[in-house]
């Protein structure tokens, strides 16, 4: 018998589903928009990106969220990619939230 | 006869729906291993997934399948009506002729 996948969830126990709206914020739509260019442009793809989420600790998992496993997901992927850099994101992320803004333009 | 020259199964066909014991990014659900379906449909041939998921893309395609399985098969506590079925995508490699 194989291992369960951390997404191999049929047929197990659910719990409560909350049916309720939740608006997508602008930096989820700024993060998806960001991830279905490089989704069409072929520097990753849908496969890799739910291998990553497979991936996390299940703890990591559940106590993450939907926008926040696709921004994981694809910084893990540009890092493995030799894209980008983790410390360089940090010290961007590090500047940016110094400044308190999200204007990074200059 | 199977739909293309590609195709292993034609619809109609039984199928077992394999357990590969294969670690990583696989699409076959623990739940509907071992047991045993009708192929449904051809959906044609696909870039293999387990590939794609390490970013080996561009490999060959392979033959994808809708299996249609009973319900009753796969939950041993169905309360559904007895004709229930229910239809997923498997690929090739993970059928054998039942």
């Amino acid at each position: 018998m194989s291992e369960r996948l951390l997404t191999d969830i049929g047929g197990l126990p659910a719990g409560e589903v909350p049916r309720q709206e939740a608006p997508p914020l602008f930096w989820q739509r700024h993060m998806l928009a960001m991830f279905n260019v490089l989704w069409g442009k072929g520097v990753l793809n849908l496969d890799e990106y739910r291998r990553t989420m497979e991936e996390m600790s299940p703890d990591a998992y559940n106590k993450s969220t939907f926008y926040g496993r696709r921004l994981d997901g694809m910084i893990s992927l540009l890092v493995e990619k030799g894209l980008i850099d983790r410390a360089e994101l940090a010290a961007r992320t590090e500047d940016i939230l110094r400044k308190g803004t999200r204007d990074h333009a200059a | 006869m199977p739909p293309d020259r590609h195709a292993t199964y034609a619809p109609g066909d039984r199928v077992r729906i394999l357990d590969l014991g294969k670690p990583g990014h696989v699409r076959t659900p623990i739940y509907v291993r071992n047991k045993v379906g009708v192929i449904d449909h051809y959906c044609g041939r696909f870039e293999n997934p387990e590939e794609r998921a390490y970013g080996r893309v561009g490999r060959a395609r392979i033959p994808l399948y809708r299996v249609r399985l009973k319900q009753r098969d796969l939950w041993p506590d169905y309360e559904g009506a007895a004709g229930d079925t229910l239809v997923l995508e498997i690929y090739d490699h993970w059928l054998r002729p039942a």
